[in-house]
């Protein structure tokens, strides 16, 4: 999939999201185990946090090694379409979450996992990048 | 994008922006208000919970529609690095946030707090885009 790719700024792109992927699979894997087998003594201590945060690394280099391709990225139509796409998953996700949050201010609603907050804007961006494509197609 | 020049796109985002804030007061105390009084249920209270957020959901369509006004392409360029910075951002204190809840049991972030997060780094990031661009 990755060697189809002719746009070399795209290839770079799609392995670091590929290693990001992994390495956060990885990671949360190895902070649950930790968290299951180690039983930490003191579960707000430094160290605790510290193993907590590991899964969320990869996460934040996926978001920088977005902002290098849109950087590395020649064609400025590719790049314009993955900002369109950007701008909309912005504004879906901070929808959703603002709604969220005031029903579980205001109404009791679950609270929402954070966790899933990132895989949604996503979820927002691919939508509105297939919608960027077919409008400008 | 001052809210004193005499750029039309910037001087009408103003205008929208005091209007929207207004309505977000307005539905905010009403929200509250019935709350308090009628202690609404099921699909009603949620109804009833949104209607303060479509206020600061309608900030970002207004600043999309400064966007798409703007005639001025570095000031766009601007508006565009920013919000980009401003998702950036969100994200990572987001899922930072969210991997010490699930692990460390932190106190909850409560969601609606992420625009406001991502207004922040938004307000951070112009003067910073403006300084490296000077």
């Amino acid at each position: 999939m990755v060697c189809s790719i002719k746009s070399p700024a795209q290839r770079r792109y799609m392995i670091r999201m590929w290693i990001m992927v992994a390495l956060c699979v990885l990671l949360s894997v190895v902070a649950a185990l930790v968290f299951r087998l180690c039983h930490p003594h003191d579960p707000h201590g430094v160290l605790s946090y510290l193993v907590a945060v590991l899964p969320a690394l990869p996460v934040i280099g996926a978001l920088i090694y977005t902002g290098v391709y849109l950087a590395e990225e020649k064609d400025e139509f590719q790049r314009y379409l993955l900002v369109q796409s950007l701008l909309g998953g912005t504004g879906g996700i901070l929808a959703v979450l603002t709604a969220w949050g005031n029903m579980e201010d205001i109404a009791n609603a679950p609270h929402m996992d954070l966790i899933y907050v990132y895989p949604l804007f996503w979820i927002f961006a691919g939508i509105s990048n297939v919608i960027v494509k077919v409008k400008y197609r | 994008m001052s809210c004193t020049n005499n750029n039309p796109a910037a001087r009408r985002y103003c205008k929208r922006l005091a209007v929207t804030l207004l309505i977000y007061a307005l539905s905010l105390v009403l929200a509250i208000g019935i709350f308090l009084r009628c202690h609404p249920t099921g699909i009603l209270a949620y109804a009833l919970a949104v209607l303060p957020a479509l206020p600061l959901i309608g900030l970002l369509a207004i600043f999309g529609l400064y966007l798409a006004e703007e005639k001025d392409e570095f000031q766009r360029f601007i508006g565009v690095q920013s919000m980009l910075w401003g998702i950036g951002g969100t994200l990572a204190v987001t899922t930072v946030w969210g991997f010490l809840e699930s692990f460390v049991h932190i106190r909850h972030l409560n969601p609606s707090l992420d625009s406001v997060i991502f207004w922040i780094f938004v307000g951070i990031s112009i003067p910073l885009l403006l300084a490296r661009y000077r």
